[in-house]
């Protein structure tokens, strides 16, 4: 399936265009017209004459020359003589936001399909219905009615809810998150996840895809998709409503324990998908991929607090990631370091103490960088009088630079005055937790 | 949804060369038992039903048996139990117990479970799954998914059991899985397991 005039429209054709405020109409056309430099923008509606300046057209008919994509946002009685006007203009691709389909009943179901068997027989590819629509920030293109544009990244989020992602957004602005794209797919009643997945996998810009799913409609082709996509692409999954079992008489042992989430989990491990617990997880374990290289499984860890390193430790090991014990060299380097403070430990975790300047950090990177064993590193900041956020953070991007092949990952522990260390960390690429054991969960995800 | 006869059973395993543990259905005492002699005490007596699923739980398993007098006991007693459609006749295994079986979900097909035997399986619910066809690759992480593996491999100076044939036996239901199509679950607990073989004791296929 052919989705580039979806994903690349040089005109957009916005059905249900509306200027009442806090209407989806309405946010649909303010979203598109953030990229009206890049496209035609066509506002279609036969009841108003102009929508945030933009002149209204009674059907997308009247629009001379192509359109690429169509935005139907109407309500769900019109859709399908919508829909027949956009087949019989020719227009590349199709998102129905409008809601009434499968998602309400055996009615709304016979409508949807009635739907598709239109688009289909005129081969255009229709998203959703029943969703919030794309957004692709780099190409100023949010063809959505969520909140804001969020910045570019590597990450392309495909959701199957798309109030989540209006949140997600929203979270992502906050913490400077870029994504490549973002899709709410609805309904999926003719472009499913395989075939935004293979999209993906060819789009540049996208490094890695993170997938909110609730349902498949076929298993099997998910596994054959997910498998072929994830040997170029890492693949993130959180797989929603995990405890609905139980209803079915149970015969056997098997079917009683092989509830629907373990066989989930099964087909995810078995096609190279990378499953987690929660969105927090989903959205930094899949920067964490498209910021970094993948690494064999060794980590140093550096702390200025020792119960920090402590509990890294415990979650590092709990996850079967290696900590290595510092070789003769890497002591001898750490020996300068040790002889202006006895009390430092020479063992992984590194214990740095509490009262730990910049240089101290500087010394103990350089030395466990410079182990051939360890090809990972996370460094613990808590906070103390004398710890200076912002110079630590500087030495540990400039390490990074200098290491390109040894991830870094830093738990710098606090609120408010760790927050600008936090943020040149951020900015430069160096993915930050505020808890430890997402830290750890996110560098099992980079081990091969 | 029914349990797939004893003579159905027994050929399916002889189609895709199932190891079995030796076993006869019965109706009469006085064929089981001269079969008993001929394999040799200790058996085991089981009761058939095609309603009755859980043999277990109604008392429908005797162990152990070692002598004539024991074993028209437990036949007489097992007769009584309301279905029974014959009484099947086993040599008593030993060694460590296994559970493998099949689930057709709607959304993946034939899914494989894997995990220690016995009562194990209900309280422990230690078990792997993978999705059909399975890998000789993915069958050997399946197996050492389970908590329980440092148990397979055997403990304080005990023997490992097979690996290899363990594999085998994985790739062999998941082979009779994706075949047999009519066949809807498949549980097999325990099979019983030591260093050179595995065998199936017992064994429950609904179609």
């Amino acid at each position: 399936m052919n989705l580039d005039r979806i994903f690349n429209p040089q005109s957009i054709a916005i059905i249900g265009a509306s200027s009442e405020k806090k209407s989806v109409g309405w946010g649909l056309m303010k979203n598109v017209l953030e990229g009206k430099s890049k496209r035609k923008i066509f506002a279609i509606n036969p009841y108003r004459k102009k929508v945030l300046g933009i002149k209204c057209l009674p059907s997308v008919l009247s629009i001379k020359g192509p359109v690429d994509l169509a935005v139907v946002a109407v309500p769900v009685r019109v859709v399908q003589g919508v829909i027949k006007e956009c087949c019989k203009k020719k227009v590349g691709g199709i998102i129905v936001i409008s809601a009434g389909f499968a998602e309400v009943g055996e009615s709304g179901k016979t409508l949807q399909e009635k739907i598709v068997d239109i688009t289909k027989k005129a081969k255009i590819p229709l998203v959703g219905p029943n969703c919030l629509g794309i957004i692709r920030p780099l190409k100023e293109l949010n063809a959505s009615f969520a909140p804001l544009t969020p910045q570019a990244g590597g990450v392309a989020f495909i959701s199957q809810s798309g109030a989540l992602i209006d949140s997600v957004i929203d979270k992502a602005a906050h913490e400077n998150y870029g994504f490549s794209s973002l899709v709410s797919y609805g309904n999926e009643a003719d472009v499913d996840i395989c075939d935004f997945l293979l999209w993906f996998k060819k789009d540049k810009e996208t490094k890695v895809i993170a997938i909110y799913l609730e349902g498949l409609e076929d298993g099997r082709r998910f596994m054959k998709v997910a498998k072929e996509v994830s040997e170029e692409k890492p693949i993130v999954i959180i797989k929603a409503g995990k405890t609905e079992e139980g209803k079915k008489a149970v015969s056997t042992h098997t079917a009683s324990l092989a509830g629907s989430h373990k066989i989930y989990s099964a087909a995810f491990a078995q096609s190279g998908v990378i499953e987690v617990d929660t969105i927090e997880d989903l959205l930094s374990v899949a920067k964490v991929l498209s910021e970094n290289k993948k690494c064999k499984n060794g980590v140093g860890i550096i702390t200025n607090g020792g119960g920090a390193g402590v509990l890294m430790t415990d979650y590092c090991a709990e996850l079967g990631i290696n900590i290595p014990k510092l070789d003769k060299k890497t002591i001898a380097k750490l020996q300068s370091l040790s002889s202006k403070h006895s009390v430092i430990n020479r063992k992984n975790p590194l214990d740095l103490l509490g009262d730990a300047q910049p240089c101290r950090y500087e010394l103990a990177l350089e030395a466990l960088l410079g182990q051939k064993d360890i090809y990972s590193i996370i460094v613990i900041q808590t906070l103390q009088i004398m710890t200076e956020v912002e110079k630590n953070a500087k030495i540990i991007i400039e390490k990074s630079k200098k290491y390109k092949n040894k991830p870094i990952l830093t738990a710098f522990l606090g609120g408010t005055l760790s927050q600008k260390g936090i943020e040149l960390l951020e900015k430069n690429h160096i993915s930050n937790f505020s808890e430890l054991k997402r830290a750890s969960v996110a560098l099992k995800s980079l081990i091969k | 949804m029914a349990l797939l006869s004893f003579s159905e059973t027994k050929k399916l395993f002889l189609k895709y060369k199932l190891p079995v543990l030796r076993a006869e259905l019965f109706q009469f005492e006085k064929k089981a038992l001269s079969f008993a002699k001929k394999i040799g005490f200790p058996v085991v007596l089981k009761i058939w039903s095609s309603n009755i699923l859980h043999r277990t739980d109604i008392g429908g398993v005797r162990v152990g048996i070692n002598n004539e007098k024991d074993f028209k006991k437990a036949f007489f007693d097992l007769q009584k139990i309301k279905n029974v459609e014959g009484i099947m006749v086993q040599k008593m295994g030993y060694g460590k117990q296994l559970f493998l079986g099949m689930k057709r979900d709607a959304q993946f097909g034939p899914v494989i479970a894997f995990g220690l035997g016995g009562i194990f399986v209900e309280v422990l619910k230690d078990v792997s799954f993978r999705i059909c066809p399975i890998s000789r690759i993915e069958a050997q992480k399946m197996i050492r998914e389970i908590k329980g593996f440092p148990i397979l491999k055997g403990q304080r100076g005990q023997d490992s059991i097979n690996m290899e044939t363990l594999i085998d036996l994985i790739l062999k239901i998941s082979k009779l899985s994706l075949k047999e199509k009519q066949i809807k679950e498949i549980d097999f607990n325990p099979a019983i397991a030591d260093k050179k073989r595995i065998l199936l004791a017992d064994f429950k296929i609904i179609i």
